[in-house]
């Protein structure tokens, strides 16, 4: 004879609509806690970091340089130097959560779970999109402590700042895909991120490079976002601000697409 | 019954064991190769992107005292940058990661004296540094003209330079209980020291308050003795302040020593 109370029968498994919405926000959660949880290399380090830039600059440069748009050259650096921290947290915070867990191999607690390619890919974009908002707001407060800064188009700043984050979170998820150990996401850091990001126009009006420079640095997507987000605040920007709001947008799709197409075919990811 | 194998009899070594010395040199120096792109690469770029910013920004001609361009004036100093900072990394990160994972234990019960293996440490980072600091010095020779006047004040000053911040870099390994406090002390500490330094600008264009406190920074006088040595141009007596900060290297190198005799937070 069996009797089986109401407790012992087996739990019916989770119904799940369209979107893992649990499973989404968990991953999510997770990526956020990751980078909470050791604020000082996350957070205080790029506000020391950037006001020190803020410093040197400044007193080197100050007096020297001719800045565009009619403002003084702090002024004019400091939106860059907030687009520049905004940029390397975001990438940092994606490429180091994956090449983390494909080291120690946890990347597997990742992909067993019920979450889709695109769920997983906007959990990490997100977190490093929420990484880079926040550094930015961060950064850009102690900032506002040093140098009036203008708020020509908040909207603009805004958009500029979400799409900055997210354009540099994908870069981040596709280098740590692509990476088989941490000097591999080095490389890329030292030898593709640093370099967008110091060359793009954060230090110097993009008036001041030679000829041939001046057309190619029209090329560098890191330019119309850092264009774009100073245009925010200064109301002068060497480029069109919506030609680089269009352009930053396609490119973010383009790396959408790439990034989600490398975790739906599992690229370095599953064996 | 065959006689025992007879036992290798215990090596014997006097006042200082070389062998174990050597060993945990090399293990350093090791640590440092294997993360050649990092630790190689990262320093080369980052110079070469302030070099870039620089000369785009204040024109690459521009004199900033009689006969001194202004990107001779930044390249010996962000050469010294590398060098510090290498030394700063490559220690502390050493210290800290054997803390982590235990692996210093393997130090402390090996047969090597406290200033073994304060010694290991600190050579193994400066050897690092003193590899970054040329490489760093070939790339920049590429683009900017760097004159050579006195080799042996520029070995000299490189060496107290990378002793410093070797020093210091142990100093925080063994304080720091977690990345995030090395991360503390990094931001806090080691950068503005070595970027408010002169490297960038010539003290007199600061106001009276920013020389007053500069003087207080002891990398300001290994940078302008360093660049001095290379250029002819400097803003302090190189002699006075080597023995300056020979002096801070000494009274450094005995705290840190005394650190790891009495195995402060190494120790149970």
């Amino acid at each position: 004879m069996e009797m089986r109370s109401f407790s012992d029968r087996p739990p019916a498994p989770r119904v799940i609509g369209a979107v893992n919405w649990r499973g989404l926000w968990t991953l999510y959660l997770k990526e956020v806690r990751r980078f909470l949880n050791v604020y000082t290399q996350t957070l205080m380090a790029p506000i020391v970091t950037t006001l020190l830039f803020l410093a040197i600059f400044t007193l080197a440069l100050g007096r020297a340089v001719q800045s565009a748009g009619g403002v003084g050259y702090a002024e004019f650096l400091a939106p860059g130097l907030i687009m520049m921290a905004i940029m390397q947290n975001a990438f940092a915070n994606t490429s180091s959560s994956l090449v983390i867990a494909k080291v120690q191999g946890n990347i597997v607690d990742m992909l067993m779970p019920p979450l889709s390619a695109s769920e997983l890919a906007l959990a990490h974009a997100a977190g490093g999109v929420t990484r880079g908002v926040l550094v930015g707001l961060a950064v850009g407060l102690a900032m506002w402590a040093f140098v009036p800064m203008g708020l020509h188009s908040p909207g603009l700043i805004l958009y500029f700042a979400v799409s900055a984050s997210l354009m540099l979170a994908l870069l981040g998820m596709i280098g740590g895909i692509w990476a088989e150990k941490f000097d591999h996401i080095a490389a890329v850091t030292n030898f593709v991120i640093t370099p967008l990001s110091f060359l793009s126009g954060t230090f110097y009006s993009i008036e001041r490079l030679p000829d041939g420079w001046e057309a190619i640095a029209h090329f560098n997507p890191f330019f119309y976002l850092i264009d774009g987000f100073r245009y925010g605040f200064i109301g002068h920007a060497d480029g069109l601000p919506g030609i680089g709001a269009a352009v930053v947008l396609g490119v973010n799709l383009a790396l959408w697409l790439l990034a989600y197409r490398m975790i739906a075919t599992g690229y370095r990811l599953k064996a | 019954m065959p006689p025992p194998a007879t036992l290798t009899p215990p090596r014997r070594y006097g006042r200082v064991n070389w062998l174990g010395l050597w060993s945990h040199y090399r293990r350093g120096i090791h640590r440092f190769l294997d993360f050649a792109w990092e630790s190689l690469g990262g320093p080369c770029v980052f110079t070469l992107m302030f070099l870039a910013v620089f000369v785009v920004a204040f024109g690459a001609e521009r004199e900033i005292a009689p006969g001194v361009t202004y990107t001779s004036f930044i390249a010996p100093g962000l050469v010294m940058f590398s060098l510090c900072y290498t030394a700063f990394e490559m220690a502390g990160f050493s210290v800290l990661d054997d803390k982590n994972n235990r692996t210093i234990e393997d130090l402390l019960a090996a047969p090597l004296s406290p200033l073994e293996v304060m010694a290991g440490y600190v050579l193994s980072a400066m050897a690092s540094a003193m590899m970054s600091g040329t490489l760093v010095g070939l790339v920049v020779a590429l683009f900017v003209g760097l004159p050579v006047q006195a080799p042996l004040t520029i070995l000299g000053f490189a060496l107290l330079g990378t002793l410093l911040f070797a020093l210091l870099g142990t100093l925080v390994g063994l304080w720091a209980d977690k990345w995030d406090h090395y991360s503390f002390a990094d931001s806090f500490l080691i950068l503005p020291l070595g970027l408010l330094s002169g490297t960038f600008f010539p003290i007199a264009s600061l106001p009276e308050l920013g020389q007053a406190l500069i003087a207080f920074n002891p990398v300001f006088y290994v940078i302008d003795g360093f660049r001095g040595a290379f250029i002819g141009y400097a803003e302090t007596v190189a002699w006075q302040g080597f023995l300056l900060v020979a002096l801070l290297d000494l009274l450094l190198a005995c705290l840190v020593w005394r650190l790891f005799a009495r195995g402060y937070k190494i120790k149970a």
